[in-house]
């Protein structure tokens, strides 16, 4: 267990970060680092509570995603990951604090007003439309698209998501796991969304899989300038992916900072994220 | 083979009836997840519509789309007025039920109130016989057929190849995604109300046009077979609904003619009940049906 000493240093306000300073303490001993340059946010939430029923599941989160990053929410489970994502996809109410989106407020906004402002959302279940097909699904994507335009992103997105073009009149709930995801990947590019946010999206799949997602999909579509939101168990290659991350627990940001200084860090690998240097020593890694 | 294709003739028009009604009964409960027992009453106030203006001396079939008209401007408003306050409010879908049983009791006493506990029937010419292959339809029982047959072409249409109709489905699959997606759900679920209301007001009319007299309980009597419909075709499913009509209103028909009219009702729930038994989801269904109620 952490002492109060070695405990790493609490996360501070956005606007602390967007000044570039460092949100997590250098371990004892390693040489200082320099200010992390983030890009301007375009996904801002400051000192947001949410939660089911009139208890809030997390509370006083301060966090912020700019263009072309990928930034990470990861925490035990319980932390209030998800809980997290639906308040900022306009499935949750607020409670206390506020969303802006670019430079407007859009607190308690619906999912569809929100998806008209540029942001995309893939959920962790239920990412599909289970009873249409794969094609109609798509279209679905880019319901606030006009027809000539569907049918050229549809092409677009089929190119990024080649194995899904022989596929088109299947029925969602027939794809596996992996096609599935792929094809709640290609449903939320459709709208060319400027913010993107992910709900563990390797889960269920292959480890394989899980890496060409984070790695190919995922970091492609940041540097691509989309800016991205992930939540996701599998810490490691989240953080592997990650420009920058935060550490939930208990409904809280205990720790911000870039995701390599995170992971570089062997007190937060074995507090937070279950893994020994040790044991890394002994996996070759 | 002398009773049994007149029964099947029968069974068509129950089964036209029954596919109008429960295709309705099944999309506004598919896309709201609203168990809207009231259905029944409110094919039975737009029967009575039908019979005010046939009793003025307009034309049955004028009469048909006013029918029409009412059961899709009257369940829009009950929704929107009734329906959705509660929903916003956190009641579940078993409290839903309870209050759209307190609707069904409030139509049914208001229509016995206003019109009296008696029987009616439409002003309509007397229809002339029509003999095919062995069946006997009259030209009003044709007319059913054929407005079921364009009813279920129409809605086939729209669900498959519209925006609109894929929007529907897609806040029946996943109301939430649907949004993500920028579906505006609420004018989906309005427009959702309209059409299984319309769909609800022609069964009424249609109903009443097949039996020489009803009452303001007509529609109500009529409601369990439109749900065992909606049930054996995978609630939530239009085509299983198509479907689910077909089985059971030629099966109830035949059973009458060559078993007994008593076994009826029994022989068509012993075919859903057996159906049932094997895929619980129901015929079409291929996924239970595991959201909350839209709002």
């Amino acid at each position: 267990m952490p002492t109060s000493s070695d405990r790493p240093v609490p996360a501070g306000t956005p606007d602390a970060q967007a000044a570039g300073q460092p949100m997590v303490a250098a371990p004892p001993g390693a040489p200082a680092a320099g200010p992390p340059q983030r890009p301007p946010a375009v996904l801002r939430l400051d000192d947001v509570a949410a939660g089911y029923g009139a208890a809030p599941i997390v509370s006083g989160v301060s966090i912020s995603v700019g263009s072309g990053e990928v930034v990470s929410v990861i925490g035990p489970n319980g932390a209030g990951k998800s809980t997290l994502l639906k308040t900022v996809t306009g499935r949750l109410p607020v409670m206390a604090g506020t969303i802006t989106f670019g430079d407007r407020d859009v607190t308690n906004m619906r999912g569809n007003r929100l998806a008209r402002m540029g942001l995309g959302f893939v959920p962790q279940t239920r990412d599909v439309f289970d009873t249409l097909t794969v094609a109609e699904n798509l279209e679905m994507g880019g319901y606030l698209l006009s027809k000539s335009q569907i049918a050229a992103r549809v092409d677009t997105v089929l190119s990024v998501f080649p194995a899904l073009a022989g596929m088109q009149s299947r029925t969602a709930s027939k794809l596996s796991g992996g096609e599935r995801k792929m094809l709640a990947m290609a449903r939320v590019l459709m709208l060319e969304p400027s913010v993107l946010v992910l709900d563990e999206p390797t889960s269920n799949l292959s480890p394989d899989l899980s890496r060409s997602v984070l790695r190919d999909q995922v970091r492609r579509l940041a540097d691509a300038g989309t800016a991205v939101l992930l939540v996701e168990q599998k810490a490691f290659e989240a953080l592997g992916v990650s420009d920058w991350a935060y550490i939930l627990v208990a409904g809280r940001v205990e720790i911000a900072g870039p995701a390599e200084d995170i992971l570089a860090r062997p007190d937060i690998r074995e507090v937070f994220l279950g893994r020994s240097s040790n044991a890394d020593e002994a996996a070759g890694g | 083979m002398n009773t049994l294709l007149p029964a099947i003739g029968f069974g068509l028009v129950t089964a036209s009836i029954l596919a109008v009604a429960g295709v309705g009964f099944t999309l506004q409960f598919g896309v709201t997840n609203i168990l809207n027992l009231a259905y029944g009453d409110i094919m039975t106030a737009a029967a009575f519509v039908a019979y005010l203006v046939t009793s003025a001396g307009v034309s049955v079939w004028l009469a048909l789309v006013a029918g029409a008209a009412f059961g899709g401007v009257f369940s829009v408003v009950l929704n929107r007025a009734l329906y959705t306050p509660f929903v916003r409010h956190g009641t579940r879908l078993f409290g839903m039920i309870i209050v759209t049983i307190s609707v069904s009791l409030i139509v049914q006493n208001g229509l016995q109130a206003i019109f009296g506990a008696s029987f009616f029937s439409l002003n309509m010419p007397r229809p002339a016989p029509i003999h095919v292959a062995g069946m006997v339809f009259t030209t009003v029982q044709f007319a059913i057929i054929g407005i079921a047959v364009a009813a279920m072409l129409l809605v086939h249409l729209l669900l498959r190849y519209t925006k609109l109709g894929k929007a529907m489905r897609a806040t029946a699959s996943d109301p939430e995604l649907a949004r993500n997606c920028g579906i505006a759900t609420d004018r989906v679920i309005d427009l959702a109300w309209a059409l299984s209301g319309t769909l609800c007001g022609l069964a009424g009319v249609i109903l009443v046009m097949n039996v020489t007299a009803f009452t303001d309980t007509t529609g109500s009597q009529f409601l369990i077979p439109v749900v065992a419909v909606a049930v054996l075709g995978g609630i939530g499913q239009p085509y299983g609904a198509m479907l689910g009509a077909l089985i059971i209103g030629i099966a109830s028909e035949v059973a009458a003619a060559v078993i007994s009219p008593d076994y009826k009702n029994v022989v068509a729930f012993v075919i859903l009940v057996i159906v049932l038994l094997a895929r619980p989801q129901g015929i079409l269904s291929e996924i239970a049906t595991r959201k909350e109620v839209a709002a």
